[in-house]
């Protein structure tokens, strides 16, 4: 009996210093946020000294127009971003997965831009922006065009973060994509080829599908960065102008510093924090119920045979 | 046991109090050394990378050598280093002996009580320089940036004192391209019309190039180039009650000479930082920049500039009365400074006659009257009288130094940018601003005693 119990202990006993490093690192730092959030904070006391006010802080928050403005920022930003991302990124693996002399090179430089450090990236395309000396505008004068007010006008200074971050992450859903084609079963792409398969119905029947789970973890994954984006942002626009490109992060970071409202930032993550977790279980339930009606279709035909 | 180690401290004490004695008897026979009793002592002090700081410490190593307290200096971007400090100073013990604080962490600091009150170290004869002349400190700078407890808090009053000395502080001039006004007849401008006239005219009679390079980028930027027309065109952001008043005509007119001076200005203009601004003028693409003293250092130097020898300086051009801005830094003893009275030493050299002085030469800003009338200085940097000039118009309230400011300067600085670039009309913005600011305020329990 006892020795019974002491092997069903086991596991959670190997388990324990794991649990433990979790804790610590990972409940530790978020508890003390949410505490956080409940108090009055100004970064020149000490946690202990400042007031608890409860709810207030995300009370007011509902009622900052700034606030609400730089959430439909975000939200905006994350869908356009990821959406130009996803098509881009998926379609370039699909047309580069073949056998072409220097592929490897070519695989290397398309995910250069993932490699630099985004506060490079940031500066780069800052100075690319400049309005006189700028590459791009220096280009369409050349042409004979009026210059573009890349970062001075409030729709294009979003545009112009978009292409950014577009240039920077494409990269990353690429090399996802291109690593799910290379391992989908050939047997199955041999069979749609017999059956007289065209490319483009070899891509929506079979490629995507299976690429399905993939896929998902990767927007998801890019979703949740897209949502986090900082440096880009804060050295091509810090948040300009007026308040047209202040994703939520910067709000925060800028709450933090420059408002010294250390419980309205933490209330502000803690937004952030539970609409990534509301996306990440719509995304998991989602991938969930497609398989269950994948598993179901497939024992209804195996039923049928 | 006990009673032998009470004997032998007693003797201790004895014996190193008879040193010091002979000592000072000695030190006040043949030469006084009020610095003797720190010699060894190792300060460090916490500075922003600026030009003027940069320029203490070239001098530095003259005062190791006079007092013999070696300085440790951590440098730090200057809103990184505020974020460290406030960091530091809440706790126990700190690591810094010294700091400079940008002239808006007055309130914050002196709020939390995170400074040491100047008083006792003057108060203190073995400390005090007697021939310091507190008189020849710059007033407005003093006020802005050394006093907090007198008037509105921030301001100085008869119950006020000091907490800081300033130390890298600055105003705003106009500097203007001579040759450009020159060619084109151009009066160098003394009040607003006039400013705004050139502005527009410039960019019609010189192709290509803009009026006047200013700051405009959202949040900070645009608030401090707002604030810097609203003082001369006779606004404030809050009257004595605190009520907001930055919506009434001089905020509008402020506004719209803002929006005007941008129009006209170089390509880009409204993202710029002081930076980039500086950086416009420097490379001859505004013909005017009004902006702090501490970069005309910068448009001097010919490895930097292609507008070196060009520039002619003016004072901040008249509105409804002469206002030009007052910032910088100042340098504080923390309260948790391990070293402070070593600390007061270094604050106190710094400042004195001889070290402003040294520091200005250096390349630093003076922050006594008498360094600016200095023959010497004005022979290295001609411009160093019409700043000196322009400092008695330093206008110490030209922007409230209190906690909430942040928070209402952020949005101040928000909306500016959308009249700049979205078009939204100044006084519809500013009257968003007055509502919201009102309410910070009412939530800090500025509206308690009314």
């Amino acid at each position: 009996m006892q020795i019974a119990n002491a092997n069903r202990l086991t596991p959670y006993l190997f388990l324990a210093p794991a649990a433990l490093v979790m804790a610590v690192a990972l409940l530790y730092p978020i508890g003390y946020m949410i505490y956080a959030s409940f108090l009055d904070w100004n970064p020149s006391q000490r946690i202990g000294e400042a007031e608890f006010v409860g709810l207030r802080n995300y009370v007011n928050l509902l009622s900052d127009a700034a606030f609400r403005e730089s959430f439909w920022v975000t939200l905006k930003f994350a869908a356009v971003v990821v959406t130009i991302e996803m098509v881009l990124g998926v379609g370039l693996a699909l047309l580069l997965d073949r056998n072409i002399r220097g592929m490897s090179v070519l695989r290397t430089l398309f995910i250069l831009p993932m490699m630099i450090a985004p506060i490079v990236v940031g500066l780069m395309w800052r100075y690319m922006y400049h309005p006189s000396v700028g590459i791009f505008n220096r280009t369409i004068k050349s042409m004979g065009f009026e210059p573009i007010p890349w970062l001075s006008d409030g729709n294009w200074a979003f545009a112009s973060v978009v292409i950014a971050d577009v240039w920077q992450w494409t990269p990353f859903i690429f090399i996802l994509s291109l690593a799910a084609l290379q391992s989908l079963p050939q047997s199955a792409m041999e069979a749609a080829r017999i059956d007289g398969a065209t490319g483009w119905q070899q891509i929506v029947y079979i490629k995507l599908p299976l690429m399905m789970p993939v896929l998902i973890v990767t927007l998801l994954l890019r979703l949740i960065d897209a949502f986090k984006v900082l440096e880009v942002i804060l050295v091509l626009t810090n948040g300009g102008p007026g308040l047209s490109t202040e994703i939520l992060s910067l709000r925060i970071s800028r709450t933090a510093s420059e408002f010294r409202e250390l419980g309205e930032a933490a209330a502000m993550s803690n937004y952030l924090l539970i609409l990534l977790v509301i996306l990440t279980f719509a995304m998991f339930a989602y991938n969930k119920a497609v398989e269950a009606r994948t598993a179901r279709l497939r024992k209804a035909a195996e039923e049928d045979l | 046991m006990l009673s032998l180690t009470k004997m032998l401290t007693g003797t201790a004490v004895r014996a190193s109090l008879t040193g010091t004695a002979v000592s000072a008897t000695m030190a006040g026979a043949l030469f006084a050394n009020p610095y003797e009793p720190y010699e060894g002592t190792t300060l460090v002090i916490n500075v922003p990378a600026h030009p003027h700081y940069n320029a203490m410490m070239k001098v530095l190593p003259a005062f190791t050598e006079e007092t013999g307290i070696e300085v440790e200096v951590d440098q730090l971007q200057y809103l990184k280093m505020r974020e460290r400090q406030t960091l530091e100073l809440t706790k126990d013990e700190g690591d810094y002996d010294m700091i400079a604080y940008v002239v808006f962490s007055k309130a914050d600091y002196v709020y939390a009580d995170q400074l040491e009150n100047l008083a006792k170290y003057f108060m203190n004869p073995a400390l005090a320089d007697p021939n310091y002349d507190q008189a020849d400190l710059i007033s407005g700078y003093v006020e802005n940036i050394g006093v907090a407890g007198g008037q509105k808090g921030y301001l100085p009053g008869q119950l006020g004192s000091a907490f800081g000395i300033p130390f890298g502080s600055e105003t705003s001039v106009l500097a203007y391209r001579k040759d450009i006004f020159e060619k084109h007849g151009i009066p160098v401008p003394e009040n607003y019309d006039q400013l705004l006239d050139a502005a527009c005219k410039i960019p019609e009679v010189e192709p290509g190039m803009g009026g006047m390079a200013s700051r405009a980028a959202s949040g900070h930027q645009a608030s401090h180039a707002f604030l810097l027309h609203l003082a001369p065109l006779g606004g404030r952001v809050f009257d004595d009650n605190w009520e907001p008043i930055i919506n009434n005509e001089a905020g509008v007119a402020a506004a719209n000479a803002l929006k005007t001076i941008v129009d006209c200005g170089p390509d880009g203009s409204q993202t710029f930082g002081p930076a980039e601004a500086a950086a416009a003028f420097q490379q001859g693409q505004a013909a005017m920049f009004m902006d702090s003293i501490a970069f005309a250092a910068g448009f001097e130097d010919p490895s930097k500039s292609t507008v070196a020898g060009k520039v002619g300086y003016a004072l901040h051009p008249e509105g409804v009365r002469r206002g030009s801005q007052t910032g910088g830094f100042g340098i504080a003893i923390p309260k948790n400074a391990q070293n402070k009275e070593a600390a007061f030493l270094l604050m106190q050299w710094l400042t004195s006659k001889e070290g402003d002085l040294m520091v200005a030469m250096a390349g630093g800003n003076p922050s006594r009257f008498s360094t600016y009338e200095n023959a010497e200085l004005n022979e290295k940097y001609p411009y160093s009288a019409t700043f000196g000039e322009a400092l008695k118009y330093a206008d110490p309230d030209w922007r409230p130094i209190i906690p909430t400011w942040g928070k209402i300067n952020a949005d101040i600085g928000t909306i500016m940018s959308q009249v700049l670039t979205e078009g939204l009309d100044p006084q519809e913005a500013l009257n968003g601003v007055a509502e919201r600011a009102r309410a910070i305020m009412d939530e800090a329990g500025y509206y308690t005693w009314q």
